[in-house]
């Protein structure tokens, strides 16, 4: 009798010290992580406003100008043939110009073949802003401000607080600084805030003119006989001034992350054309794509946000649209083409595509060089967005939803990304979308 | 009743009335506010660019030149890094004006004063002085350009 006490009080000692929570450095007291399906995550925000008649329908010219020319220009992404007349999406070929020669297929087997495609989901909004802050809040704000940082707590957030991750682990990688971008790492929340936001960058502008221009002759001065006196001074004037106000609200990388960081400028000012450019990178997307690589190849980030954005251009012109539609889907192949080269993230990573928003039904009055009228996003069909997600442990071939059973919304990704790291039961619900889910739960 | 009505009036406007002790012995009160406890706005960015410029080169950055640079720190999250960057990269031109290490060391008071005008626009404290005027002796590498740069990356530098 004794004997069986003991085996029972054994088992139930080490089953509560399996389940029991544990605190973690974060000094908050949690119940077990879940497990995590990959250990690095990459999520597109993907392009600028994406019009599901010329993506995932596959209409091309078909159910925007009139003609009946329909066909696939996103083959990377997409099973489907590609147009066969009419081809304005491509590069130059003998006439400069005229676009009329595709960009090859980089992938052997399209992203639908390796992956799952959310045929139909809804974005948070039909604007930019508010379809970005969606994506990364997981939430529809409404009392969301243009030119005003979130609200709610985004991704970033979540992961470096839940995972307790260092400010190098995440990154938010823009095409451009404008549209209020660069407000997206951190949010203003109490509870998550500044402390957690990720490192931005906006590749295009850093190593761009400007940056080569004003960061890229950076004095080099000697760690201890030069740094570490100057680090010194700074401290003790930060001292005296500490007793009246506070220092610069900004991301918070250790003495160490930020000479990492400022010799990964010194690298990429040293080695520009060792940039891991798609085939053709003659847009801000593409060129955001190869930087994008340069950072992961250098911190592999747990996550990293790439914003693209090119494809905005259909306000005003239909033709470039096309293009830089064709560009995001060969951006977006080489990209997942080259992590899996990539140490430590090749095979363990899950990369999710999703547009912040939709484009309209109707074209405005705007046509271009072809006669092709351009198009807004303000309309119903403006919510009408795909999803895509491939990588370690997501199903391949696997098609969710169709354009008459919507399935999914761009405030998923939060969740989603939660979900893929094993901290979904962590993020507070009150900051998420009411039907906010992870996308592992619509499969 | 009358009379200790009265009584007591009189005895509180006696007590209300009465001379108080001069605590002050003649001296003048003065404000004890740390010398920076008034900068309280931070700098934007075009204005820590056009002050920081200024100030180490003694010229107005050109319109131009302050839209790009502001276009580099907008492009990046840490700020405190890229503004190292910035400024290390300034150092590097040839036309900035920095004071010799032999100036400096020739009348480190002065050198100091000097300083914090130009930076914090105020005078030095005995603390700072005292602390600083050690810190550069007992450190002969130290020199005038790591005394500014230090200077244009310190938090106060940041206020105005």
């Amino acid at each position: 009798m004794k004997r069986r006490k003991f085996i029972t009080n054994v088992v139930k000692a080490s089953t509560a010290s399996i389940v029991m929570p544990y605190i973690l450095p974060t000094g908050r007291l949690f119940a077990a992580a879940g497990s995590q399906m990959a250990d690095h995550v990459v999520f597109v925000l993907f392009a600028g406003g994406m019009r599901q008649q010329e993506t995932i329908l596959q209409r091309y010219l078909d159910d925007s100008q009139g003609v009946n020319f329909p066909g696939n220009i996103m083959y990377n992404l997409f099973n489907g043939a590609a147009p066969t007349d009419k081809i304005v999406y491509g590069t130059d070929g003998a006439v400069p110009g005229l676009g009329d020669v595709p960009i090859p297929k980089i992938l052997s087997q399209t992203f639908q073949q390796q992956g799952t495609i959310f045929k139909e989901m809804r974005s948070a909004t039909t604007g930019h802003y508010g379809g970005l802050n969606g994506l990364l809040q997981g939430n529809t704000l409404s009392s969301q401000g243009l030119k005003r940082k979130p609200i709610n707590p985004t991704i970033f957030e979540y992961v470096r607080k839940h995972l307790n991750l260092k400010a190098t682990d995440t990154w938010f990688i823009g095409n451009g600084i404008m549209n209020s971008v660069p407000l997206l790492n951190y949010s203003l929340n109490e509870d998550y805030g500044v402390k957690y936001g990720a490192n931005f960058i906006a590749p295009n502008v850093v190593f761009g003119n400007d940056g080569q221009k004003h960061l890229s002759n950076a004095k080099v001065y000697d760690q201890v006989d030069e740094l570490e006196p100057m680090y010194k001074t700074k401290e003790f004037l930060d001292n005296v001034w500490g007793t009246v106000g506070s220092g610069l609200v900004t991301i918070d990388n250790t003495e160490q992350e930020k000479y990492d960081i400022k010799e990964f400028l010194k690298y990429m000012y040293a080695n520009p054309s060792a940039v891991d450019m798609p085939a053709v990178s003659d847009n801000g997307d593409a060129t955001t794509i190869g930087y994008a690589l340069e950072i992961m190849k250098w911190f592999k980030p747990k996550l990293s946000v790439v914003n693209l954005n090119n494809v905005d251009v259909c306000h005003s012109n239909f033709t470039s649209y096309l293009r830089a539609v064709h560009r995001a889907d060969h951006s977006l192949a080489h990209l997942w083409d080259k992590i899996q080269s990539i140490p430590s993230m090749a095979g363990n990573t899950i990369m999710i595509a999703i547009p912040e928003c939709g484009r309209n039904l109707d074209s405005n009055a705007i046509h271009d060089f072809n006669d092709f009228y351009a198009f807004d996003h303000s309309d119903q069909n403006a919510r009408r967005i795909f999803g895509m997600m491939v990588g370690k442990n997501v199903p391949a071939n696997n098609l969710v939803g169709s354009e008459n059973n919507p399935i999914g919304n761009a405030t998923d990704g939060v969740l989603t990304i939660a979900d893929i790291f094993g901290i979904k039961g962590q993020i507070p619900t009150q900051y998420l979308a009411a039907n906010s889910m992870s996308m592992f739960d619509n499969l | 009743m009358n009379k200790k009505i009265f009584f007591l009036v009189c005895l509180f406007s006696i007590i209300i009335f009465s001379c108080k002790k001069d605590v002050s012995y003649g001296v003048d009160a003065i404000n004890t506010m740390p010398p920076n406890a008034q900068k309280t706005k931070l700098k934007s960015n075009e204005q820590y660019i056009s002050i920081l410029y200024a100030n180490l080169f003694q010229k107005a950055l050109s319109a131009n030149e302050l839209v790009e640079i502001t276009h580099c720190i907008e492009a990046f999250g840490d700020k405190e890094t890229i503004h190292e960057v910035i400024v290390s990269n300034f150092m590097n031109k040839p036309d900035v004006i920095i004071p010799s290490d032999s100036i400096m060391r020739a009348d480190i008071d002065i050198f100091l004063t000097n300083i914090y005008t130009r930076f914090y626009v105020r005078d030095i404290t005995e603390a700072e002085k005292e602390y600083l005027t050690k810190f550069i002796e007992v450190n002969p590498a130290f020199t005038a350009e790591m005394l500014y740069t230090a200077f244009a990356l310190s938090d106060e530098y940041q206020y105005y």
